[in-house]
């Protein structure tokens, strides 16, 4: 499955212009689903083509008065408060592990410097942002931090010390579980928006920035995916152990984040 | 499924907070503000309940001259099934989203910016007016009943909760934004500490509660001192840790 994801991917510069707004772009924003749709090959990622009605019919309810909006839910807010945890934590341990791979990789391999700061880079970049909307929004980081980082530190470092490829292959591995993570949070922020717009009601501004973030998120995720397959992910041996280890390491992982 | 529920039933929560989880404070929406805590009704009668507390105390009596004062009859008291503590609850949270409100009214950010107070002199601060708020509403004499009905274990949870809570709005109004492990450490130091400084409030006899204000302030000092070498500890570990590999890496060897 992974290989089909590999394979039929868009090129993931063309999606890293992210609109600053959807609701100024909505033609771009409109090219982030489709290849929502090709990135993934699993049937849970199917999305209907006209998601982005909503961002359409924005600018004709912009013009009325504000009504109060509906409070969240009970349910959403708690989807929301652990999807933020996760993705906190998910960032923590990315940038962890980059750390921890980065000076062997490059004694070894020293073409590989900037990719490697281009992805911690990012990575460091994503975390701040969850630690931002955490301080907002109030919501407790997990309680598991330090054993994430002990986790994510010793995941970095063996892997390196394993060599390039099953560096490339622990990243490869992550970034396929964080990639479909943060789909499935897109997709629900979708249907809520779609709920909310059959309502007659807006969506806020707070849910279409997070909408924004999320993908634009998931993007360079799936970009760094792409980065470890052109390494020669594929490669390591044992390839399969490897990253099914790590795919299972990462599920569990959010299992775990999202309760605690 | 059900038997836990069935354990877990004892704790008699106002309707309005059954519903939410009672040891999460969950994603907070300012796009969509929630809905308040509490029912115009209860929030009517609970409200007149409190101008009572100074001379009835936290009791069956308040809460029914609140009911008639609010316009309902006293056996409209039945709306809490936990009685008085229902009573103290409220209290507890109105107190706590006063602060907030406060900060609001008097502008208190400004000041803060003005006089470059940090986040511990915020803490400070904002500890200190929720203790006045206790003597502003007449309680303080009467908050060992308080106490003492927060200690009945079925109210022990909501009670645990509400203050942590507190701790939780006091380090959020205050501008602390750490996400980390210290996120625990500072709401659980912080509720011992105010949980401290009230039990010592109702002991207190001198004016405007000097005593209270320097026992708080020694707690906190305290709590800095602990905090900082604890800090300063992990620091010197880490620093060495990671210079032991460099050193180790600069001799070849691959790790």
């Amino acid at each position: 499955m992974t290989a089909a994801r590999i394979v039929t991917r868009a090129s993931p510069r063309s999606l890293l212009a992210s609109p600053s707004s959807i609701v100024s772009r909505p033609v771009q924003s409109k090219s982030f689903l489709s290849t929502n749709g090709r990135n993934t090959a699993s049937a849970a990622v199917a999305i209907s083509p006209h998601e982005p009605e909503y961002e359409a019919s924005q600018h004709s309810n912009s013009d009325k008065a504000p009504c109060r909006p509906t409070p969240l839910s009970a349910e959403q807010r708690r989807f929301l408060d652990s999807a933020l945890r996760v993705n906190q934590a998910g960032e923590l341990a990315a940038t962890l592990i980059y750390t921890a791979q980065t000076p062997q990789l490059v004694q070894s391999h020293p073409q590989l410097r900037t990719l490697m700061k281009h992805m911690y880079d990012q990575e460091a970049g994503h975390l701040k942002i969850f630690n931002e909307l955490l301080a907002k929004h109030r919501i407790r980081p997990t309680v598991l931090y330090p054993v994430w980082k002990v986790a994510a530190r010793t995941l970095g470092w063996t892997t390196a010390v394993m060599g390039r490829e099953a560096a490339m292959a622990c990243t490869e591995a992550v970034e396929t579980e964080i990639g479909d993570h943060y789909n499935n949070q897109v997709r629900v922020l979708l249907n809520w928006a779609r709920d909310l717009e059959a309502r007659g009601e807006t969506v806020s501004e707070e849910m279409r920035e997070l909408l924004v973030t999320l993908r634009r998120i998931r993007d360079e995720e799936l970009e760094h995916l792409d980065h470890a397959v052109e390494n020669d992910a594929k490669q390591a041996k044992p390839y399969e152990i490897l990253t099914n280890v790590i795919r299972g390491g990462c599920r569990t992982a959010i299992w775990i984040s999202e309760r605690v | 499924m059900a038997l836990p529920s069935r354990i877990l039933r004892p704790f008699h929560l106002p309707s309005h907070l059954r519903t939410i989880p009672t040891c999460a404070r969950l994603y907070h929406s300012y796009d969509h503000p929630p809905a308040p805590p509490y029912a115009p009704a209860e929030q009517a009668i609970l409200s007149a309940a409190i101008t009572h507390i100074p001379e009835h105390g936290f009791t069956q009596t308040s809460l029914s001259r609140g009911a008639q004062d609010a316009g309902y009859l006293p056996v409209s008291t039945n709306l809490f099934p936990s009685g008085v503590f229902d009573l103290v609850l409220f209290y507890l949270v109105q107190r706590r989203l006063g602060l907030g409100d406060a900060i609001a009214t008097e502008g208190l950010d400004r000041v803060w910016e003005e006089r470059k107070v940090g986040v511990g002199g915020r803490v400070r601060g904002l500890v200190l007016d929720r203790l006045r708020m206790n003597a502003r509403f007449g309680v303080v004499g009467r908050w060992q009943e308080a106490l003492a009905i927060m200690a009945q274990p079925s109210y022990i949870p909501a009670s645990t909760t509400e203050l942590w809570r507190l701790s939780d709005e006091i380090w959020f109004l205050a501008g602390d934004t750490s996400v980390d492990t210290s996120w625990y450490t500072k709401r659980a130091s912080l509720s011992a500490i105010y949980a401290a400084a009230e039990v010592f409030q109702t002991q207190d006899s001198s004016a405007e509660f000097r005593d209270t204000e320097r026992f708080l302030d020694e707690r906190l000092g305290d709590l800095r001192k602990v905090g900082g070498t604890v800090g300063a500890v992990g620091e010197w570990v880490g620093y060495t840790a990671s210079s032991a590999v460099n050193v180790l890496r600069s001799k070849g060897v691959r790790i």
